[in-house]
């Protein structure tokens, strides 16, 4: 199973791929595709992921990308929504990152984001609702980060083709660079049946019994396609709010299910507070005898290395000084 | 790290209803995700609990901005003070905050001292950071939620604590003054 899935991947994934980049994949697994004007470097991921962890993006300086996108959640957060810097009331859980490169739909409900530099602005400037809070306040990034001398560094070996501009366009092309490194296949579940208690295999059992993986499906554990699973809500209806079209009312995004039990509260508004509870939920529920196990095997989707791998955590020096 | 489920079911047993409410949806570990709580529409000021009695008398402290700062900075346990706060990159931490805040957020430096093991918490008025340092290291949240409705209280990160001089690290405070007050729960 596994090997069909990543040969599935390799041959949809590897058309615009970068070949200069060291992705450090596990066998099968073929690298993402790379937009062309965002070659990957090591001086971009750097510089990305410097960034990511800079609460100087947000208006006040009291949010940083990773002040919602924690490393030990998989890159999601622990509320079930998050207010912004203004104080605006959050409307959606925060999702995971993981695999995110490979994703050509990004966000919950807005086919029209379909690279991660078009996603950064979301929360950057977006006002629906207001998150990081920088719109209008764009033109003081490099007022902010071009006071350091090693982000102006940093951004010139970044971005030498643009004289190490310091602006909205570089800030987004870094940060997408570093979350394509966000990479999560090696959990248990990798390691095929065999990695798994009996509990487990009685949780895949039911899920594919159940019918999970039409929807949870490949190496990505999610079709990327949008689904109603429950009543429209006024408070967020969904899909239909960037298309019109009547059917795609309440209609969301297929979640990954990789690192899922470390990524709760769950649902697009963070309403689930467990597993079982967000389980039960789906139109064709597995029996409920059935749950605790699917728990249990949802466990095993859990990349431990990716949780603490050094790469992707918060740095602590920058052009050889202490952060 | 303290399951949800317990960390409610204990806070049940020993915190008023209201603070437990306030508390018991988040768990515990470093003070993270505490911002979950929208702003309530408030027409009064609500009644507070008595651990935050204090909250709407604060006395005016100047936070430090180094760990000899934070020795002269001292908190007085069960009575709200008002810290005026520095430029972050003008504050020396002895810890680097797990989520520092950038350079135009404003952060500080106090002690307080703890005569008796037990729970202590910290209320914030805002969101900020904090962290409670002692020989190097932080101490691990037990319980951080928000505040009462309508009390001021934005925040609160409860700590198992013995005795001893701590260092209270705050970062990433949107404005120079913030509202603290640190007790220990009965």
């Amino acid at each position: 199973m596994r090997r069909a899935f990543a040969a599935a991947l390799a041959l949809v994934l590897s058309v615009g791929a970068h070949k200069g980049w060291d992705w450090d994949l596990p066998g099968g697994v073929a690298p993402p595709p790379v937009p062309a004007a965002n070659a990957m470097t090591a001086a971009r991921v750097e510089l990305g992921r410097r960034l990511f962890y800079d609460a100087d993006l947000s208006a006040d300086g009291t949010m940083a990308c990773a002040a919602c996108h924690e490393q030990r959640r998989a890159f999601a957060d622990g509320n079930a929504t998050r207010p912004g810097v203004h104080g605006d009331p959050g409307r959606r859980n925060v999702p995971g990152l993981a695999n995110v490169a490979w994703f050509p739909r990004l966000t919950y409900a807005d086919p029209h984001v379909t690279t991660l530099e078009a996603q950064v602005l979301v929360p950057l400037i977006g006002e629906r609702p207001v998150e990081m809070g920088l719109k209008g306040l764009e033109a003081q990034l490099p007022r902010r980060l071009g006071a350091d001398p090693c982000y102006r560094r940093m951004f010139r070996k970044a971005f030498p083709e643009r004289d190490g501009a310091i602006d909205t366009a570089s800030v987004s092309a870094a940060l997408a660079a570093f979350e394509r490194t966000m990479i999560s296949f090696r959990s248990r579940h990798d390691e095929g049946p065999a990695a798994m208690t009996p509990d487990e295999l009685r949780g895949l059992a039911a899920f594919r019994q159940a019918g999970c993986a039409s929807c949870h499906s490949g190496p990505l554990l999610t079709d990327l396609a949008y689904h109603r699973l429950s009543g429209v809500e006024d408070r967020d209806p969904g899909l239909i709010e960037n298309t019109g079209r009547a059917e795609d009312a309440g209609r969301f995004r297929t979640p990954s299910l990789r690192n899922v039990a470390v990524t709760g509260p769950w649902w697009h508004d963070g309403s689930a507070k467990t597993l079982a509870q967000a389980i039960a939920r789906h139109p064709a529920a597995p029996p409920t005898e059935t749950i605790a196990s699917l728990t249990a095997y949802l466990g095993t989707l859990t990349d431990a290395r990716f949780l603490n791998d050094p790469r992707l955590s918060r740095p602590d020096e920058a052009c050889g000084k202490r952060l | 790290m303290l399951d949800h489920r317990c960390l409610t079911l204990t806070l049940t047993l020993t915190l008023p209803l209201a603070l437990t409410a306030a508390l018991a949806v988040l768990g515990a570990s470093p003070a993270a995700a505490q911002m979950e709580h929208p702003a309530p529409a408030c027409t009064a000021p609500a009644a507070l609990p008595a651990e935050l009695a204090s909250w709407r008398d604060p006395a005016p402290l100047t936070a430090g901005r180094d760990r000899k700062g934070a020795a002269k900075a001292m908190l007085t346990p069960g009575q709200a003070a008002l810290l005026t706060l520095s430029r972050t990159p003008e504050v020396a931490y002895p810890l680097r905050p797990e989520k520092p805040g950038g350079t135009v957020s404003f952060g500080g430096l106090a002690s307080f001292t703890v005569k008796e093991a037990g729970t202590w918490r910290v209320a914030l008025g805002s969101g900020a950071w904090v962290d409670v340092v002692k020989d190097g290291k932080a101490a691990t949240s037990v319980a951080h939620g928000h505040g009462p409705d309508c009390t001021g209280v934005r925040k609160m990160v409860d700590y198992q604590l013995s005795p001893g001089t701590y260092t209270l690290q705050l970062a990433a405070n949107a404005g120079d003054t913030l509202a603290v007050l640190v007790t220990r729960l009965p």
